[in-house]
C-alpha cells in the first residue's frame, strides 16, 4: 500500500490539523509509515494552504506529492489548482458547499461546513472531513482515527470533535449505501 | 333446551318478521341458542350494533331483512349488505371469524328457507366454537386513582384557574360558535355541579386538543383534568355514547380478551420486508380497521401510512419485526373514559411486546406513540423497550444524509397532530422533515411553524355541526392560501378532514388532496 493524498483549502480551515490527524491515526495507532509535508503562505487566515501526506506500509522514500491517488479540497481556489494532478483512478473529495467540480469526473461530497455550523462550531468542519475521508477511503482505520482525533483537539473540545468526526463518518456511509442502493436499482421508496 | 351458544338474531320487522311469526305458530325447532330482536329495518343496523353483541358475549350475529327491491324504505336491504360485509372483514382482521355475521333476506312467505337458514347458521357457530371474546365481569380499577371530584379537581390543581378566559377565547370549539367553555367547565365543577347533565356534556364535547393548556397562565392542564373526569362519569356509567355508535371503542374493548388473536397484518403487501427477530419492532396502529369502515363514505387509505412507514424502513435497512396479533394501543379507550378496560389491554400489549425481545418500538400513529410512551408509564405499566415515532426515525436517518427529495407539486399546508405536537411538545419534529421535503422549493410549504388547530375530534368522542364548522374554516383558509395539499401526521385527523371535505353544498370549495407526511416523504425521498 502506498497512498499519497492532498488536501487543500483555506488557511484557518484546519487542512494541516486533518493531514496530521491522518497520517498520525496511520503512524501511531495503524502501525504504518507516514509522512506530513505542510505549505502555507505567510497569512494566519484566508490564504490557500495545502498539507501531504502519504501513508504507506513499507518505508517513504520521498514526501512530496507530484500527483495524488486522494485529493481532498475545501475551497475552490485549492481545487482549481490541484485537480489536474490528481491520478486519473484517484478519488476527489469536496467541501460540497465551497467546490464545484467540473468536468464528468465522478467525486465525493460533503457539506462539512454545515454540519459543523449546525453542531455548533464551524471550525470543526475539517474534524467532519476526517470522518468523511476515513469512510470514503479506508486509507486509515475508524478507531485510529478516532483515537487521534481525540488526542488532537482541545481537552474542552473533545466530546463535540468526536461527534463531528462521526458526523462526516455516518455521512460518508449514507453516501456509499446510497451508491450501492442505486447501481442494484433501488432508487426510491415506491418504484 | 339450554345451550352454552349465545346468537343474537336483527329480524327486521317487515318481511321476514311474518315468517319468522309463522314459524313460531307452527312451534318450528328454532335453534334455542338464536335470540331475536325485532328491529324496524335491517338497514338501521349499524356496523357499531352488528359488532356490539360480540362485546358482550355473543357467539354469532344474524341480520335478516327483506329481500332486495322489498325494502319498505327503499335502500334498507342494500346498506344492512353492505354494514355486514364490512363487519365482517373487520371481524376477521380481528380475529373472530367473519362468518360469525351473516345477511339473510327473506320474504314474508318464505318461513321454511328462513329455518334453514338459521339452523344452519347455528350449526356452522356450533363448529366455529365459542366466540373467543369473553364478556367481562368485576371491575378492575386502578388503585390510587381520584375517585371523588375534590380528588380530581385537587390532583390537576384546577383551582389555579383564574379565570382569565384565554382557554375559551383560543378554543376550536368555542371559536365555532359552541356553547363550550373550558374555564365554565373548570368553574362548574370546582362548584360542586360535575353531576348536571350540561356539565356532562361539556366534559364529552371537549376536544382535548390541548390548546387551552398551551395558553393558560396557571398551568392547569385542562386535557389531563377532562381526562379524568371522563373515567369519574364512565364509572358510573352515566358517559354518553361516543361517535360512529362506539364501534371503534366496542371492538378495543373486545380486544382486551386474551384469548382473542388478531390477524392485524393479513394484507400486508409482499414487497415489504420484515424479519420476526429484528431488534426493531413496529407498531401499526389500527389504520386498517379504519379503512374498512369508512371506506364507503370516504375512500381512505390510512393502511397506505402504515404500509409506507414500512417501505421507508426498509428503505434505510430496516426490517422491523411486527406482531402477528397486534391489538390497539388502547388510546380511545382512555380517552374515553374506560381506564379498566384500556389497563386491560396495556397490560396485553405490554406482556406482547416483552415478548418479541424488541429494544426499540416504532409506530407512525401520534396517539399510539404518546399513549405507549406516556399514559402506558403514568398508569404504572412499563415497557422495555425505546418508543420512537416514524418521523424521529426519518429525521434521524435523513440527517445522515445522501438523500434527496423530488420537488413537491404545489403548495402544501400541514395539519398537526395533537397528540405529537401539543401534547409530547413535538411540534418541530415534522416541521424539519417538512423542510427537508421541500427543500429545493421552500416556497412550496405553507407552514407559520405554530401548531394548527385541532381536526375536529379525538378519540372518536363526539362529532357535532361545530366540529364541522371549524373543519370547514380550516380547510377553506388552507385552500385561500393557495395550497393544492394537506399534509397530516395522524389517519384521524386525515379521516376528519376528508369527511368534511364530503359536503355536498360546499365539497368543491374545500377538495384538496390529503395525504400523509410519511406517504409525502416515501413517494419523494431517493438516494441523492
Amino acid at each position: 500500500m502506498y497512498k499519497q493524498i492532498t488536501i487543500t483549502g483555506f488557511g484557518g480551515q484546519g487542512v494541516i490539523l486533518a493531514g496530521r490527524i491522518m497520517g498520525e491515526a496511520a503512524a501511531i495507532l495503524d502501525h504504518l509509515e507516514s509522512t506530513l509535508v505542510q505549505s502555507y503562505g505567510p497569512e494566519s487566515r484566508g490564504g490557500a494552504c495545502s498539507a501531504q501526506v502519504t501513508i504507506a506500509d513499507g518505508p517513504i522514500y520521498f514526501p512530496y506529492i507530484q500527483s495524488p491517488d486522494i485529493l481532498v479540497c475545501l475551497s475552490q481556489s485549492g481545487y482549481d489548482k490541484h485537480v489536474a494532478t490528481l491520478k486519473k483512478d484517484g478519488v476527489l473529495i469536496v467541501e460540497q458547499d465551497l467546490v464545484k467540480p467540473e468536468g464528468g469526473r465522478d467525486y465525493f461530497a460533503v457539506p462539512c461546513t454545515r454540519f459543523a455550523e449546525e453542531l455548533g462550531n464551524k471550525m470543526m468542519a475539517n474534524i467532519i472531513m476526517v470522518g468523511f475521508f476515513t469512510a470514503i477511503t479506508g486509507a486509515i482505520s475508524l478507531e485510529a482515527a478516532r483515537a487521534t482525533v481525540k488526542k488532537s483537539v482541545p481537552k474542552a473540545t473533545i466530546e463535540k470533535n468526536v461527534k463531528a468526526f462521526e458526523r462526516g463518518w455516518e455521512y460518508a456511509q449514507a453516501t456509499l449505501k446510497g451508491r450501492r442502493e442505486k447501481a442494484a436499482g433501488r432508487i426510491g421508496v415506491v418504484a | 333446551m339450554p345451550t352454552e351458544f349465545k346468537i343474537v338474531l336483527f329480524l327486521c320487522s317487515w318481511g321476514p318478521h311474518a315468517a319468522f311469526q309463522r314459524l313460531q305458530d307452527q312451534r318450528a325447532d328454532i335453534p334455542p341458542e338464536i335470540k331475536m330482536v325485532r328491529i324496524p329495518c335491517s338497514g338501521r343496523i349499524s356496523k357499531a350494533l352488528l359488532f356490539k353483541p360480540f362485546e358482550m358475549g355473543a357467539d354469532g350475529v344474524i341480520l335478516v331483512g327483506c329481500a332486495p327491491g322489498a325494502c319498505r324504505y327503499g335502500t334498507g336491504t342494500e346498506t344492512a349488505a353492505e354494514n355486514t360485509e364490512d363487519t365482517r372483514q373487520i371481524l376477521d382482521l380481528i380475529g373472530l371469524d367473519g362468518e360469525r355475521v351473516q345477511l339473510g333476506n327473506f320474504q314474508p312467505d318464505a318461513a321454511d328457507d328462513l329455518l334453514a337458514f338459521l339452523k344452519a347458521f347455528a350449526a356452522r357457530i356450533r363448529e366455529l366454537g365459542k366466540s373467543p371474546v369473553r364478556a367481562q365481569a368485576g371491575r378492575d380499577r386502578f388503585a390510587g386513582e381520584p375517585e371523588t371530584v375534590e380528588a380530581i379537581v385537587a390532583r390537576h390543581d384546577v383551582f389555579a384557574c383564574q379565570d382569565c378566559g384565554k382557554c375559551t377565547s383560543a378554543c376550536s370549539l368555542a371559536l365555532a360558535g359552541k356553547p363550550f367553555s373550558p374555564r365554565y367547565v373548570a368553574a362548574e365543577i370546582i362548584a360542586g355541579h360535575a353531576d348536571r347533565p350540561d356539565v356532562r356534556t361539556s366534559v364529552n364535547a371537549c376536544l382535548t386538543c390541548g390548546v387551552c393548556y398551551e395558553r393558560c397562565p396557571s398551568a392547569v392542564n385542562f386535557p389531563e383534568f377532562i381526562k379524568d373526569m371522563r373515567a369519574y362519569y364512565h364509572d358510573r356509567a352515566v358517559s354518553a355514547v361516543p361517535a360512529h355508535g362506539g364501534f371503534f371503542q366496542s371492538m378495543m374493548r373486545a380486544m382486551t380478551s386474551e384469548s382473542l388473536v388478531p390477524r392485524r397484518w393479513t394484507h400486508l403487501p409482499e414487497s415489504i420486508r420484515t424479519n420476526p427477530q429484528s431488534r426493531v419492532l413496529f407498531f401499526g396502529g389500527c389504520a386498517s380497521y379504519f379503512d374498512i369502515f369508512f371506506h364507503k363514505f370516504l375512500g381512505v387509505q390510512t393502511e397506505r401510512i402504515v404500509e409506507d412507514s414500512l417501505r421507508l424502513l426498509n428503505f434505510f435497512d430496516v426490517e422491523p419485526a411486527l406482531m402477528s396479533d397486534e391489538r390497539c394501543c388502547g388510546h380511545d379507550l382512555l380517552w374515553s373514559g374506560d381506564r379498566e378496560n384500556f389497563l386491560r389491554l396495556a397490560r396485553i400489549n405490554a406482556d406482547a411486546i416483552a415478548a418479541t425481545g424488541a429494544e426499540e418500538i416504532i409506530t407512525a400513529c401520534p396517539e399510539c406513540c404518546h399513549t405507549l410512551c406516556t399514559e402506558y408509564a403514568r398508569y404504572g405499566i412499563e415497557l422495555p423497550v425505546k418508543v420512537t415515532h416514524m418521523h424521529a426515525f426519518l429525521e434521524r436517518e435523513i440527517g445522515k444524509g445522501a438523500v434527496a427529495f423530488k420537488a413537491p407539486q404545489g403548495r402544501m399546508a400541514f395539519q398537526d397532530a395533537c397528540r405529537q405536537s401539543r401534547f409530547d411538545g413535538q411540534a418541530d419534529l415534522p416541521r424539519k422533515l417538512l423542510k427537508h421535503l421541500c427543500a429545493d422549493a421552500p416556497e412550496a410549504l405553507d407552514d407559520d411553524g405554530a401548531p394548527t388547530p385541532c381536526c375536529g375530534n379525538s378519540a372518536w368522542i363526539g362529532c357535532d355541526a361545530f366540529s364541522k364548522h371549524f373543519q370547514v374554516q380550516r380547510l377553506q383558509r388552507v385552500r385561500q392560501s393557495g395550497s393544492t395539499t394537506l399534509i397530516t401526521a395522524c389517519p384521524k385527523c386525515q379521516i376528519h378532514l376528508r369527511c368534511a371535505m364530503e359536503d355536498v353544498l360546499r365539497g368543491g370549495d374545500l377538495k384538496l388532496e390529503t395525504m400523509d407526511l410519511v406517504s409525502a416523504i416515501a413517494r419523494s425521498i431517493y438516494w441523492a
